[in-house]
């Protein structure tokens, strides 16, 4: 196989599921539990700098995964007591009220890292041969435990028991705390993974993007397009989604340049707010 | 006289502070059933949400064993040990029937389920089968053994006969005997007047949201309470 | 109206006056965060009155900042270049105007998605705006744009910015008086049942969106000359947060917030940005807080302040209101065969029932019999697969709560819904205004005042009507029962569907709600179908009694025919046999 060609075709398998980890804790948190959280971007960026902070002072990059899981589940934690749960229905001050949240969150990396990029060591820096192209090790990696963690959480959602308590308290609210269910507290801890979730996310990217104060806005707008276009509570829904955006992007951005390919993921992100706000398949 | 397994008193109260139903009295031992009748919007399941702490009271008491629920939520009312089944969406559509029984004790193996089964063959052919896809009276059987299957002393039931065909009701009255022959007490809302002859030791009838009359078993009249049901 | 102008002319002198205290330099900072407030002003009115949230306001201050700066370089020397500016704030309008009808009406709620599609907009227009060269400049933006002819130096500029604010200001603060801003109230409350009193939704909150697009293009259009330099930032997203920051913390609902707003947070933050690292996180903890526990913002502080202003309301002399426009025959509606179904579900199967004469008739059946489906069905909530309506021998066909509300008939919920947050006028004016009003009238202040027979009416047999100020939240679950019946019957509606209007209440409110439905089949030869439960009632009231049961009609017939129908019987008592 031409190797131009594969090379493409893998960068544009690693947009995608790149894409699709990025949307995982919003998919949680949005898809699932309908909370509007504008400050997914802010916690992913979280993880990125906790990886940044783990890596400076010399520990092994796994190191950054339970500090970033702890780091956003002890910010969830508050967060969801006196942000999210007071405002439950009320769609629109939680759009606020984590916006102002992503706002803050912003300004206090930036005072606390300044204003500039940050860089991050590659953990794995040589490259392999895929089909006959050379391709970096580190995002191979990357794609193949990002598809691990997805399938794996799919799986969980299916088989467990938790998995299903979460879907019987989504799909039926009143019916699961006639059964028992503690919902108040199994929506904080699902609020809770989702986050730590986006955390971890951070942790996976940062070594390969740009890692500043405002990385994280870019992220919540596309997070929320995928889950617009895929539609909500539905993992085919994220992956569809994430394919749909992530491809069309990459396209546009080979074939045109980056303008075009951000404005065109606008252009569907808005026909699908006006027309199919459940997106393709969530319920309408 | 045996010990009140649940017992209400004056509860009064309804939705958005409207008041649907007023001053109403009653209670069942372990081992009783006490049926609510009345026709369509006179507030019984109304009753049977303020009963269950879905609905907040305006007035009056619910004692579970003695003890007062007052303020404490649904989830915490059926831990304790009063299983409450709905009269509308009252299984979850997307789990399969299996997930809807085991939910909430996984580590129970299914056998232990059999007998319900037995009487149900109907479920046990749908185990696999998202409870979305079954039919209304399928629904009700499923509520029904999942609520008898929580083996817990009192549970309150909303219409579990309303669309089932007449032989699964007796199967039905013939379950619900049974586990009140182990000692659990009922309060069942239900205008199926089979299941009540069957079942109840006592009754309420209401009528616009208040009592026109109680009784126990001895009083029962089937013309009676056709009268109360009629246009 | 006296009290607005004087209170324009009041905050217009002030703002004269300021730089007389102040200096040049602050001229020069505080012009800028006058068309800043004027733009906020917009937002204001979408979110505070109309209950919808404009995330990418900066694409309409930025596209008229660019059209006024390109008139300006091209034909900056002519005097009538001044005439041109105002162009560019309607051009800015118009979009929003356009782009509001369009997302509202293929949407039927604003909600957070609206905001979601103004701010991908925005974001579209910043792309368009960063690359297209030629037109805009790209990133390095349109330079050299000259001044205003005839106006030298801040201060001049500083003149002009005030008196734009000023009328701004003045233009808000009748708007929020006039009926247009009583209707945008009521949308935010319960768009609806707005709809269900015949006003189109969507074409209001078009407008207001067309409004807040024409002041943030005033801004705009003064932008350009006064900064001489317009580049794609002013699009971005940047200016629209700080928009919706200014407004949230300094008070969406009062007219003033917004000023508040912009001049304490917008310049507080240019001083002491440079100051302090921790100016930006307190904006931020700032606005989480209003957020949470301050809606109203700075201006609901200054709520007390108002009332020391001078102007006073008189009390209102009332005009007698003009005919509904529907037209004022008989109903008849003759529903044939109609089949409708929600997945598996049938819902109504093959429905056929008919209305001739006015009365009082009621729909009666067991749970699930498909009563509410009827009334849902009639007003297009439920789509019927088969079979025909006719209304007035016209075949109704996609009925919308609107169309049907426009040809005479009311429908009112089993659940109260009235708007709470509005007085118990307000509300009655909604209704008296429904069918009888069009564009120019919601701009006028006489509508407040009309009066009708049945209003007088109503009002005289339910004394608590009388206290108009007071809000309808206030009111007990009874009284708010009746304010809605009376709303539908002030409608004067032709056909009228009460869903269990006596539910919730006590036996006296009870005989009342019938004496009055009994007298408006009388004054007003209306036809009443009533969904009831509580046979007491249906044997008291009821000229003709329909049965539904499992979506199709069973009986009908006088009281006395369906208590000895052995059908009915059955249905009721024989499947619990």
């Amino acid at each position: 196989m031409d190797p131009l060609l594969v090379t493409q075709a893998l960068n544009v398998l690693y947009e995608v599921v790149t894409l699709a980890v990025i949307v995982l804790g919003l998919a949680i948190v949005f898809g699932l539990l309908g909370v509007m959280n504008l400050a997914h971007g802010e916690f992913i960026a979280l993880g990125a700098y906790v990886a940044y902070v783990c890596q400076s002072l010399g520990l092994p990059y796994l190191a950054a995964v339970p500090a970033a899981i702890a780091a956003c589940a002890l910010l969830a934690l508050p967060v969801e007591r006196f942000l999210i749960r007071p405002l439950y229905d009320r769609p629109f001050d939680t759009l606020l009220a984590t916006w102002g949240l992503s706002l803050f969150m912003r300004k206090a990396i930036e005072i606390g890292f300044g204003g500039g990029y940050k860089s991050l060591k590659i953990p794995v820096s040589d490259s392999v041969l895929v089909l006959g192209a050379p391709f970096p090790a580190y995002r191979v990696l990357l794609m193949a435990l990002c598809a691990v963690l997805i399938a794996a959480l799919l799986l969980w959602y299916r088989r467990s028991v938790a998995g299903a308590r979460v879907k019987a308290m989504v799909g039926n609210r009143e019916l699961a705390q006639a059964v028992g269910i503690r919902t108040d507290r199994l929506a904080r801890d699902t609020f809770v993974v989702g986050l730590c979730f986006a955390g971890l996310a951070g942790v996976m990217v940062a070594p390969l993007v740009s890692v500043q104060p405002y990385m994280g806005l870019d992220y919540v707008l596309r997070s929320f397009f995928v889950l617009v276009v895929g539609g909500l509570g539905s993992p085919l829904g994220l992956l569809s989604g994430a394919a749909a955006i992530g491809g069309v992007e990459s396209a546009m951005s080979a074939l045109v340049d980056r303008t075009a390919g951000y404005s065109t993921v606008l252009l569907i992100a808005i026909f699908f707010l006006w027309r199919r706000p459940h997106g393709i398949f969530g319920r309408s | 006289m045996s010990a009140r397994a649940f017992e209400f008193e004056d509860v009064t109260g309804g939705y958005g502070g409207s008041v649907v139903v007023r001053g109403l009295t009653g209670a069942v031992a372990a081992g009783e059933a006490l049926c609510v009748l009345g026709r369509n919007g006179v507030g019984k399941s109304t009753l049977l949400r303020l009963l269950h702490g879905f609905l907040p009271l305006a007035r009056g008491s619910v004692r579970f064993a003695g003890r007062d629920l007052a303020g404490l939520d649904p989830a915490r009312r059926t831990a304790l040990g009063v299983s409450f089944a709905p009269q509308e969406r009252i299984v979850f559509d997307d789990l399969t029937v299996r997930e809807n029984l085991m939910l909430m004790r996984p580590g129970r193996p299914l056998a232990a389920l059999a007998p319900y089964f037995a009487r149900f063959p109907r479920l046990a052919e749908r185990l696999g089968q998202h409870a979305g896809t079954l039919s209304g009276g399928e629904r009700k059987l499923l509520s029904l053994v999942r609520v008898l299957a929580e083996d817990r002393p009192v549970a309150l039931l909303d219409e579990p006969a309303e669309g089932v065909q007449s032989e699964s009701v007796r199967q039905m009255a013939a379950l619900i005997g049974e586990r009140k022959a182990a000692g659990a007490a009922f309060v069942i809302v239900e205008q199926n007047l089979e299941l009540v002859e069957a079942l109840a030791d006592r009754y309420l009838i209401l009528d616009q949201g208040r009592t026109v009359q109680a009784g126990d078993r001895s009083t029962l009249r089937r013309a009676e309470l056709v009268a109360h049901l009629r246009v | 109206m006296g009290s607005l102008a004087v209170r324009s002319a009041v905050l217009l002198l002030l703002l004269l006056a300021l730089p007389l205290a102040l200096g040049e330099y602050w001229a020069f900072q505080l012009g800028l965060f006058f068309l800043y407030a004027i733009a906020a002003l917009g937002v204001a009115l979408c979110w505070g009155q109309a209950g919808f949230l404009p995330l990418g306001q900066a694409l309409f201050v930025g596209l008229a900042a660019y059209l006024s700066g390109a008139a300006l370089i091209q034909w900056g020397e002519a005097w009538w270049v001044f005439l041109l500016l105002p162009f560019a704030a309607l051009a800015a309008g118009a979009l929003a105007f356009l782009l509001g009808l369009i997302i509202f009406r293929g949407r039927s709620e604003s909600g957070p998605y609206f905001a979601i599609i103004t701010l991908a907009i925005s974001l579209l227009a910043f792309q368009v705006a960063n690359s297209w060269n030629e037109v805009t400049g790209g990133y390095n933006g349109m330079k050299g744009i000259p001044g205003l002819p005839g106006l030298e130096g801040f201060s001049d500029v500083y003149y002009l910015a005030a008196v734009a604010l000023a009328c701004a200001v003045a233009l808000c603060g009748w708007l929020v008086q006039a009926p247009l801003g009583t209707l945008w109230r009521a949308i935010a409350l319960n768009e609806r049942r707005v709809a269900y009193f015949g006003y189109d939704t969507a074409m209001l909150k078009a407008i207001a969106f067309g409004l807040s697009g024409v002041l943030a293009g005033i801004a705009g259009a003064l932008y350009a000359p006064q900064q001489g330099l317009v580049t794609p930032e002013l699009v971005g997203f940047a200016l629209s947060a700080d928009l919706v920051i200014w407004v949230a913390v300094g008070g969406r609902k009062r007219v003033l917030g917004p000023v508040l707003g912009v001049v304490l947070v917008g310049i507080l933050s240019a001083e002491l940005r440079e100051r302090t690292y921790y100016w930006d996180l307190i904006v931020a903890a700032g606005f989480v807080f209003v957020v949470l526990y301050a809606s109203g913002g700075i201006g609901a502080l200054l709520a007390p302040l108002e009332r020391l202003l001078p102007g006073r309301r008189k009390a209102l002399e009332p005009l007698r209101a003009p005919a509904p426009k529907a037209p004022r025959t008989a109903v008849t509606l003759a529903i044939e065969g109609v089949s409708a179904a929600a997945g598996e579900v049938r819902i109504l199967d093959r429905l056929s029932l008919a209305i001739a004469r006015p009365g009082i008739y009621c729909l009666i059946g067991p749970n699930g019999a498909g009563k509410t489906s009827t009334f849902n069905m009639l007003t297009g909530e439920l789509r019927a697969q088969a079979g025909e309506v006719r209304l007035d021998g016209d075949t109704l066909s996609k009925p919308t709560p609107y169309r049907l509300a426009r040809r005479g008939v009311g429908r009112k919920f089993q659940i109260p819904s009235v708007f709470g947050e509005l007085s118990i006028d307000e509300n009655l004016r909604i209704a008296l205004w429904s069918g009888r009003t069009s564009l120019l009238d919601w701009l006028r202040p006489a509508p407040r005042r009309w009066d009708t027979p049945v209003l007088a009416a109503l009002r005289g047999r339910y004394p608590f009507l009388d206290d108009g100020a007071r809000l309808a939240s206030a009111l007990s679950h009874g009284e708010r029962q009746v304010l809605e019946l009376s709303m539908a019957l002030v409608t004067e509606p032709r056909l009228l569907l009460l869903d269990e209007p006596c539910a919730g209440l006590s036996g006296e409110e009870t005989a009342q709600v019938m004496a009055v439905i009994r007298w408006a089949r009388d004054t007003l030869g209306l036809s009443v179908v009533i969904i009831e439960h509580d046979m007491a009632l249906v044997k008291q009231l009821a000229e003709h009694v329909f049965v539904l049961h499992q979506g199709r009609l069973l009986a009908e017939g006088d009281v006395a025919a369906i208590r000895s129908d052995p059908r009915v019987h059955e249905v009721y008592v024989g499947a619990a046999e």
